[in-house]
């Protein structure tokens, strides 16, 4: 069984330990693989004056992510953000430029601007991968959904400029309003991307 | 035996047939997870641990003890477990997929040998196998 989280409900969760100590909490999330996968997070310290840490927490050493916290086995996890943010560095726009970029398909409509990222993470944590699987977006006027915030799945892989993120014709049909049922909506489609039924 | 049940037992000493004074608190080693010790209040003597291998008996109506000098000063390790952030009552629980079960109202635990049973939360209680550590933000549990 896998959850999916907003990044805005992962920022700012604690960093728990094993021991039970909190010892840092989240303070913004690192993408790989071309913004599709959790490379990890920059951390703050904890308490109300603390500031940003200048160590992060690769993803290979979070145990578990979930509505509550991020699980970390000990303070050991912790690496340098440069050697972070040097190990998931492919010359792609990071997070923060995701958000905000207007969303077009690639015949051209705009959907709306991206407010936030969805996340999908695994069970079992360790090995577990936490893919980017779609973003909500504030919907454009010319798409007739009202305001009402909308979610839009991707397939693995996309392409953004940090200005626009362009996204498959196609995904405009699976767009759903709830998290709740929008697992489904991002397996089917894309199950319809690789060709197979919906 | 709950924790709750036990506080305020008398404290015993066999040697003098003297209370030495009242359970007051539980020292707990998530590692076993078990009782590594009790806090005894209304002592006469300097300290307060009494270390679970000085016990002759948990009974139930009297924690028994050789003679009263087997409550004292804990030792460093001992000391250190016995710090307010490691104590489990009223601590939240959060499993390792970073889900919140709830907070410990009360732990079951068995007096003849110390171990800890279950810890008991708002939903029911929870095997306290699972128990991997206790600190100051939160009890931690295998999901």
């Amino acid at each position: 069984m896998s959850i999916l989280l907003r990044s805005s409900e992962i920022n700012r969760l604690p960093v728990v330990t094993f021991a039970g100590e909190d010892i840092a909490q989240i303070k913004d999330i690192v993408y790989a693989a071309r913004g599709g996968q959790v490379g990890g997070f920059t951390l703050n310290g904890r308490g109300l004056f603390a500031g940003p840490l200048k160590t992060a927490l690769p993803w290979e050493k979070v145990v578990g992510v979930g509505p509550d916290a991020v699980i970390i086995r000990g303070e050991d996890a912790f690496t340098p953000v440069e050697s972070l943010l040097a190990a998931v560095q492919s010359g792609e726009p990071a997070a923060g430029d995701i958000l905000g970029s207007q969303v077009l398909t690639d015949d051209g409509a705009a959907l709306g601007v991206v407010v936030d990222v969805v996340i999908e993470v695994a069970d079992g944590g360790g090995a577990a991968q936490a893919d980017v699987v779609g973003y909500e977006i504030d919907p454009a006027e010319g798409v007739g959904r009202g305001t009402n915030r909308m979610l839009i799945p991707l397939p693995d892989t996309l392409s953004a400029s940090g200005e626009h993120l362009m996204v498959p014709a196609a995904a405009r049909e699976f767009v759903t309003d709830d998290l709740a049922g929008f697992g489904a909506a991002v397996d089917d489609f894309r199950a319809h991307l690789r060709g197979g039924p919906r | 035996m709950l924790f709750s049940q036990a506080i305020g037992r008398k404290v015993v000493a066999t040697d003098t047939a003297s209370t030495v004074g009242r359970v007051n608190g539980y020292v707990v080693d998530p590692q076993l997870p078990g009782v590594v010790a009790l806090i005894v209040s209304k002592t006469s003597a300097e300290g307060s641990a009494l270390p679970w291998a000085n016990i002759i008996a948990f009974g139930v109506d009297a924690v028994t003890v050789p003679t009263a000098s087997a409550v004292g000063v804990p030792d460093p390790d001992l000391a250190e477990l016995a710090g307010k952030p490691h104590t489990l009552l009223g601590k939240r629980v959060l499993t390792t997929a970073g889900v919140e079960l709830g907070t410990v109202l009360d732990v079951d635990f068995d007096p003849t040998i110390g171990r800890l049973a279950a810890l008991l939360l708002e939903q029911g209680p929870l095997d306290a196998t699972r128990l991997l550590g206790v600190g100051s933000y939160a009890a931690i549990v295998r999901a």
